[in-house]
């Protein structure tokens, strides 16, 4: 259905018009606890976020993450595992291995002592990944993902991924600003060689990897199959999209679900992403299995699920797919003069390449009297990703 | 015809009248004592008495002055009497029309060639004032004693035999009223006696029957759209009486059948709104298709949510408590595209009727209104047909006689080209197809005076196939037979039995082994039958019982294509049968009339179900099921029942002012549920069963209407109050589809709607239309602990579709008989929303936080639309007739917001307006008659 009231809303923007719109009301002070995360019932990690809800209009500020709250999970055999808290409202542990008969549950004690207990919850399993193949279509790529559940047990599905791809700067560099103090003790700049073995490029800034993660909620259900057999289509490359210039890799995190765990998301899902045409579901509110334990009716949103997940990577590399057409944004240099007043004049968001004229008569080293620039972007990729090659990249 | 009293006017018409035996100069008896009057006067006199008519050119009579002195003589021995020794002459032809001319006696014998010259066909049209009628002598026996033409105004019918031994004083009269030109009856037409007041209208049949003393009476017959006319009778005693009718502007088929003149002030009922096509045909909308149900929501008291809905809501109902019935079949979704436009084909309606808050007694089992959609017959007298052309439509209808003026067929379907429509869409959606149609037929025959029979079918086919893999698609089936059987003056009947059916589905193989189709279904099978019994002008009854089948299959889950792992999955069929005996009495005393009734209705669920228990004094949810009970085949596993009361009064200050109070029960055994803003043709249908109570409801209504100007400009004021009850409001992030335990996503809600209506109606003249003001409330609770949830902690919350204020103008001004401009324009509040109050980050991303339900409003609505209508030219003779269509829609080029929503994208919240038809769309429409 989901297709279809997307095919609607287009069907009536014909005659219609979707703008951007802002409430004009002020929303109410909620501050309500938002508790997100797995427990992992396996080896993995166990992460679990903390933080509050915000104004409508105050979306743009960072999250408030909720520090300093003493996270643990409780078994109904009364065995007790306490998080600890990694980063601002990161609360973490590891190889929990949990045992698959007990029930668990999460006491969370905030800094300003009020309690919250989630429900408990008996231990969900995930099967292995099958497989991650892709198709192009829609003029893009889509990856699809498979599971085949031979122990027919799991039904309920939440996928995350992180996805990696290589980029490449459009051009390499052998020169960079070098600041020094002139004769008068004033800032200056000239380019220098990076040096990178004998006047070499420099290949740290020439080579990075850009990487992303999933903003959409992935669930699926076998429910309504024969057997619990997967395949859904997790996630989509537009077409000539960098992502698949060099080499691509999705990691996909498989999580096994309550029925009623997998319904929270449904809901969460057709309330903040499935909206907008006219046969959409109307928002509404959103009960989770956490409840504050001095005031049963106070909002707390999120649900608490125990299970352990698997996860699967694939790479795909350009040469695979064939006929991506990927453009590089189009790039343009320009000479620059290697003078100090010039290059503190033109030096920001710039990024020196090559030397192309040098003073003469030559000197040795060589000293450049005129080098090319260009946009940082096109130079340093660390601008736009990470030089630090992924521990499983090939 | 009155004023101008022109010899040669007179003459011409005269010539063209069908020639028959002269028999009544001897019968009518005049008597005038008069010395020295003008003969004017005298003539004036004669007129009243004699039922004559008289032609003469008033300057060569103004001196004349006669004396007449006769008891009862002959009418002929009069004239003789008046005109002896003047210079005058007369002659009178066989229509009884009386020619006077000075020194020459008149001649009324026409040339030789008259008839066969070229505008002798012409004017045939205008032969049209012809009454038969029959003489009967008894109300028993309505045997056809004479049947005779005759022809005009001013002839005397005498109705029963003379020489009837019957001694009461009075005598009904009883026949029906019909279109001269296509034979087909005319409903809502007022035959009624100026001076006591003593009237009736017509039914859907054209039917009447009224009782009026013995002896000579003028009988008026009005008719919104058709030349004002009467008859004079002389009543004998009980018998038939047949009026044609001559509509007003002369084309050719456009029915112009409407509210009769002062029903709206005479009527018991409250709050009915008729329309008839040819307003509805005028009103522009968007893509110039004429919209039955577009115009029904720019009556007060009527709304929707927005553009791409049909849905009514009626004084705060929802958009399931309306029963839409078309020529008694129930139709479930009246709309092509989704709501769009409305499902009903314009060429084959005759008018709509919509009763907001006295439902008649034999209507019932919706909570809000009944909206009753009557069909044109056929032409029973010659073949006829139209065709039209439109931006997404094409039609074609055909009508004429099967049996000429017995019976007469009339087909008609439209389809669609909105492919086109779809290859504006982006590159992904290419390969999708849209099509719609829908097919009427209607038959209907008379098989002799007392019994006709009335056949009708109706199905309407949606199909919508999104990139070849998933395909949407939904339609109705009707089919109705009618049998209307006269017993005779004062009793009469209509049996009417039928099957209707709604079904949709869906299926999809994008994902090869998700492969599914999902079908829904809703069929039913009735049985009506309806008495009334009209025992005198005070007294009248109406009784009747009906009887309806439901057999609903609330979902089938099957795989669809070979890979598919889907498990097959069926909802098990529900069954019930809803029955109800009624009877209700109109009586009217002076100034005073009441129209009180009582139906009961009684709900048999039935089995083979099994239905699952909760237990007591906890909420409904899947947790508290302990367990469930299996139900045979046949069984009567939950009864519901009981009275409806449907009381009207009226006081009548005089013939233009008076006061009407309603006060009306109903109950609704059948819900459609439904979670998104709009009624989309996905929303299930669902019968009350053990744990799911029917819904109840009652109105009071009180409203002042008044009329000015001859009554064609109407103005009322009504206000109402109503309580709902079990109305089926959905929990938050409900399953609707595919829920076998439905009991528990839905919640028995409570509502109030309240509001004021004021309407002001010109009805004739160049420039007619309506404005109308409402203010009107509705408001929701959900406060029941066991019902699992409290929607707003217990209060009341507006509905979707509670918009307080709301102003429309409707506006047709003709500036002569080819040129007419239509205009509208409207403006309500916003409607209500539910708009987050906050954001998180869950899943990768901000997602927003929602809180009260429908707690904000959408911007205000306003829009206005224009068309230019430009018919052919008008000669009646020639063989096609074309008509032409432009207009704008919303001419100011507003967004009109349908709907604010939020949304998470790519982590983000992205807050967005969506407007339906957000900028001025033009369109062009032709259609051809022949």
């Amino acid at each position: 259905m989901k297709k279809l009231s997307i095919y609607l809303l287009l069907l009536l923007l014909l005659a219609g018009c979707k703008e951007n719109y802002n409430s004009p009301f002020v929303s109410p002070n909620t501050g309500f606890l938002v508790v997100e995360g797995s427990v992992s019932s396996g080896q993995g990690k166990t992460t679990i976020k903390i933080s509050r809800t915000q104004k409508l209009e105050n979306q743009l500020q960072s999250i408030k993450y909720e520090k300093g709250a003493l996270v643990k999970v409780e078994g109904n055999d009364n065995s007790s595992y306490n998080l600890t808290e990694s980063s601002e409202g990161n609360y973490t542990a590891s190889n929990l291995n949990l045992n698959s008969t007990v029930q668990y549950r999460l006491r969370i004690k905030t800094a300003s002592g009020k309690e919250y207990l989630s429900d408990f919850a008996d231990v969900q399993t995930s099967p292995p990944i099958d497989s991650i193949t892709w198709k192009l279509e829609n003029g893009g790529l889509q990856l699809y993902l498979t599971t085949n559940n031979q122990l027919n047990n799991t039904h309920y599905y939440q996928w995350d991924y992180t996805e990696t791809w290589e980029i490449k700067s459009q051009f390499a560099s052998m020169l960079k600003f070098q600041g020094f103090k002139d004769r008068f003790n004033r800032d200056s700049f000239s380019v220098a060689y990076r040096d990178s073995v004998n006047y070499g490029i420099d290949s740290s800034i020439y080579r990075c990897w850009q990487s992303n993660t999933s903003n959409e909620l992935l669930i699926g259900s076998s429910a309504k199959l024969e057997r619990d057999f997967i395949y859904m289509p997790i996630a989509f490359i537009s077409g000539g999209s960098e992502k698949l210039s060099i080499l691509y890799s999705i990691n996909i995190k498989q999580y096994g679900l309550s029925k009623e765990g997998y319904e929270f998301l449904e809901k969460l899902k057709k309330n903040t992403e499935q909206l907008g045409s006219i046969f959409d579901a109307q928002p509404g509110e959103l009960k989770g299995n956490i409840h504050c334990v001095s005031d049963p009716s106070e909002p707390v949103i999120g649900y608490v699920n125990i299970c352990n997940f698997t996860e699967k990577r694939i790479f795909i590399s350009a040469q695979n797919v064939g006929g991506w057409n990927f453009y590089p944004i189009t790039c343009s240099f320009f000479s620059l003069s290697n003078v100090s007043d010039t290059i503190i004049k033109k030096m920001a968001g710039v990024t020196p390449t090559y030397p192309s004229t040098y003073v003469t008569p030559p000197t040795f080293p060589p000293k450049i009297s005129s080098f090319d620039v260009a946009s940082s972007e096109c130079v340093d990729c660390t601008v736009r990703g990470s030089n630090i090659k992924p521990f499983f990249w090939p | 015809m009155k004023t101008p009293r022109n010899i040669l006017f007179t003459i011409i018409f005269f010539s063209f009248l069908n020639v028959y035996g002269q028999k009544d100069t001897s019968i009518v008896l005049v008597t005038i004592k008069a010395e020295k009057i003008a003969i004017t006067d005298f003539i004036k006199l004669l007129e009243k008495q004699s039922g004559y008519y008289f032609y003469y050119d008033s300057r060569q009579l103004d001196t004349l002055k006669v004396t007449v002195n006769s008891v009862s003589q002959p009418f002929l021995s009069v004239l003789n009497q008046a005109f002896a020794n003047t210079s005058f002459f007369y002659e009178i032809d066989n229509e009884n029309h009386v020619f006077i001319s000075k020194e020459r006696k008149p001649n009324l014998k026409l040339a030789d060639n008259f008839f066969t010259g070229p505008e002798a066909k012409k004017n045939n049209a205008k032969t049209e004032y012809e009454v038969t009628y029959e003489v009967a002598d008894n109300p028993e026996d309505v045997n056809i004693k004479t049947t005779e033409k005759a022809i005009l105004e001013n002839k005397l019918y005498e109705v029963g035999e003379r020489t009837s031994t019957n001694k009461q004083s009075t005598a009904t009269i009883a026949g029906y009223v019909s279109d001269a030109k296509t034979g087909e009856p005319i409903a809502g037409a007022s035959v009624f006696i100026t001076k006591t007041g003593l009237g009736a209208t017509t039914d859907q049949y054209g039917y009447f029957s009224l009782s009026l003393p013995k002896g000579k009476h003028i009988l008026n017959i009005q008719s919104l759209g058709m030349n004002d006319t009467r008859r004079q009778v002389l009543i004998h005693g009980n018998g038939k009486l047949d009026i044609e009718l001559v509509s007003k502007v002369m084309t050719l088929k456009n029915i112009t059948i409407s509210a009769q003149k002062v029903n709206n002030i005479k009527g018991t009922q409250m709050s009915v709104q008729k329309i008839d096509i040819k307003t509805i045909k005028q009103v522009p909308v968007v893509f110039g298709e004429a919209d039955l149900l577009r115009v029904v929501t720019t009556l007060p008291g009527v709304k929707t949510v927005g553009e791409a809905s049909t849905g009514l809501n009626v004084r705060g109902g929802a958009a399931d408590q309306n029963l839409i019935l078309f020529n008694e079949a129930t139709i479930y979704n009246p709309s092509h595209f989704f709501g769009m436009f409305s499902a009903l084909n314009p060429e084959v309606v005759k008018d709509v009727e919509l009763f907001k808050s006295s439902v008649p007694v034999r209507y019932g089992g919706r909570l809000s209104s009944v909206l009753n959609i009557n069909s044109r017959e056929g032409n029973k007298k010659k073949m006829a047909g139209s065709a039209g052309v439109g931006l997404l439509t094409s039609r074609l209808e055909l009508e004429g006689p099967l049996v000429k003026e017995k019976s007469s067929f009339i087909i008609a379907g439209r389809t669609t080209y909105a492919n086109w429509l779809l290859n504006l869409l982006p590159d992904q959606y290419k390969n999708s197809q849209a099509s719609f149609y829908d097919l009427n037929l209607n038959i209907s025959h008379e098989i002799n005076k007392k019994n006709t029979i009335y056949i009708t079918g109706y199905m309407s086919s949606d199909r919508f196939n999104l990139n070849s893999d998933t395909l949407f698609g939904y339609g109705n089936k009707n089919i109705s037979v009618k049998w209307k059987h006269i017993f005779n003056n004062k009793l009469n009947n209509v049996t009417a039995g039928g099957y209707d059916s709604y079904e949709y589905y869906t299926s999809s193989n994008y994902l090869p082994t998700n492969g599914y189709k999902l079908n829904f279904a809703i069929n039913q099978t009735y049985f009506r039958t309806h008495f009334n019994y009209y025992l005198n002008n005070k007294h009248s009854f109406d009784f009747g019982l009906n009887s309806l089948y439901y057999r609903l299959n609330p979902g089938s889950y099957q795989p669809f294509g070979e890979e598919s792992l889907v498990n097959p999955e069926v909802i098990a069929p529900e069954q019930a049968l809803e029955s109800s005996l009624y009877i209700s009495d109109k009586y009217k005393f002076n100034s005073f009339s009441v129209d009180a009734g009582m139906r009961y209705s009684i709900f048999n669920y039935l089995g083979p179900q099994n239905i699952n228990r909760y237990a007591p004094g906890l909420p409904v949810t899947e947790t508290n099921n302990i367990g469930s009970d299996k139900f045979g085949n046949g069984d009567f596993i939950k009864t519901y029942g009981g009275p409806e009361i449907r009381l009207s009064l009226v006081y009548l200050f005089n013939d233009s002012f008076s006061i009407k109070a309603a006060f009306n029960t109903q109950r609704q055994y059948i819900h459609s549920i439904s979670n998104t803003a709009a009624m989309s043709p996905t929303d299930i249908w669902k019968l009350s069963d053990p744990n799911i109570k029917p819904q109840y409801g009652n109105q009071f209504s009180l409203g002042l209407y008044k009329n000015f100007a001859s009554n064609t400009i109407e103005t009322s004021i009504e206000a109402y109050y109503k309580n709902i009850n079990n109305y089926l409001d959905y929990k938050s992030g409900a399953k609707l589809v595919m829920n076998p335990n439905l009991e528990t996503d839905v919640l028995g809600t409570k509502g109030k709607a309240y509001g004021v209506e004021l309407l002001i109606k010109k009805t004739a003249g160049k420039l007619n239309g309506w404005i109308s003001y409402t203010w009107s409330r509705i408001l929701l609770k959900v406060d029941d602990p066991i019902a699992g949830e409290m929607i707003n902690d217990g209060n009341y919350y507006p509905a979707n579709y509670d918009k307080p204020h709301d102003v429309t103008l409707i506006s047709n001004y003709r500036f002569n008989h080819r040129f007419s401009v239509s205009f509208n324009s409207t403006y309500s509040t916003g409607r209500p929303i539910t708009l987050p109050i906050g954001v998180f980050y869950y899943a990768g991303g901000l997602r927003t936080l929602y809180t009260n339900r429908n707690a904000y409003r959408i911007p205000d609505y306003f829009r206005s639309d224009i068309a230019l209508s430009i018919e052919g030219n008008h000669k009646v003779h020639q063989k096609f007739h074309t008509s032409w269509t432009f207009g704008v829609f919303n001419l100011t080029g507003r967004k009109n917001p349908y709907s604010v929503y939020y949304v998470s994208e790519n982590g983000a919240i992205n807050g967005y307006k969506l407007s339906i038809f957000g900028s001025a769309i033009p369109y062009a429409n032709f259609n051809i008659k022949f």
